[in-house]
């Protein structure tokens, strides 16, 4: 099963995506925020797609994208960032930063899923 | 006189800090999400259970059949509707949260006691805390009622992106997962 490496401070909204995700057929990891994130990935995670919010404490969304694109593991794999910021200097940010694209909360569910089934469909 | 006044400005940000940071403690709503989360297992589990009373009953009933499956559809729509409710009260908590930090960390600055004399917590030191553009839209509108003729003061909000808000833009735009640039 695709796994989904979810990050995002705020516990409300893990446990949201995992919901939904898990309902959608994905296997999930989460983390509070960038460093957690990176430590999954050493420690042997291979997440198929990444959801991150930006604003994080520790490492940020963009401090993430950043350390995760200079490993092996995650050099390639689709990063969607899912954030309250829309504006486009912090998009250009996370873009030159590696990320693979955006979504601006407040999302819906099906909005979501579409993304992460066109990157990674569910088996 | 004025340094009285300051010491007593930095009191009440001081305490309008805590009560906000209290306010934002507040916002939590896991035993409501929990709820919804469990209703939805459950509505699941249902589903599942009518699917499999129907496989091995032995008697075939057509009444029975098409009541299960108006049940099992309207059971779906209802958890989607919980899914779609549930996502965005936590969006919109995530959000409330996030702002309810910025004030908080605005009001913790300019409480500070070491801040030296006569120096000031700016709109602009308070627009770098913003965490959307909604926030900065906000700001620009304050500034722009209050401040109508006055001296000329920088907007934050940002350059508006190509696409719509909720729009996601990816591999079309940005680097592709295999490494291919399609910029």
């Amino acid at each position: 099963m695709p796994m989904i490496l979810v990050l995002d401070d705020s516990a409300t909204m893990v446990m949201s995506l995992t919901h939904i995700l898990k309902g959608a057929g994905y296997d999930v990891e989460t983390g509070m925020n960038g460093r957690e994130g990176i430590t999954k990935i050493t420690d042997g995670a291979k997440p198929s797609v990444i959801l991150t919010d930006l604003n994080m404490p520790e490492l940020d969304g963009i401090g993430f994208i950043k350390e995760a694109r200079k490993l092996a593991t995650t050099r390639f794999t689709p990063i969607i960032v899912l954030t309250t910021e829309s504006g486009g200097r912090k998009r250009d940010e996370a873009r030159a930063a590696g990320a693979s694209g955006w979504l601006t909360k407040p999302a819906e569910p099906n909005q979501l899923l579409a993304v992460v089934k066109q990157l990674c469909p569910a088996k | 006189m004025a340094a009285i006044s300051e010491a007593n400005e930095r009191l009440v940000c001081a305490i309008l800090a805590e009560q906000v940071s209290t306010l934002r403690d507040r916002m939590d709503a896991s035993a409501a999400f929990d709820q919804l989360w469990r209703t939805t297992a459950l509505l699941s589990w249902l589903s599942g259970l009518l699917n499999d009373l129907s496989r091995h009953s032995t008697v075939t009933n057509p009444i029975l059949e098409r009541e299960r499956a108006e049940a099992i559809a309207e059971i779906a729509e209802i958890r989607r509707g919980l899914d779609e409710l549930a996502f965005f009260e936590a969006q919109r908590q995530d959000f409330a949260k996030q702002i309810a930090d910025c004030v908080v960390t605005a009001l913790e600055k300019m409480a500070v006691a070491e801040m030296p004399a006569g120096t000031h917590f700016s709109s602009t030191d308070l627009a770098a805390l913003y965490v959307s553009e909604d926030q900065r839209k906000l700001h620009d509108k304050v500034l722009s009622r209050l401040n109508p003729g006055g001296e000329k003061l920088a907007p934050v909000t940002q350059n508006e992106p190509e696409s719509a808000p909720h729009e996601h833009n990816f591999a079309a735009t940005y680097n592709l997962p295999n490494g291919q640039d399609h910029d």
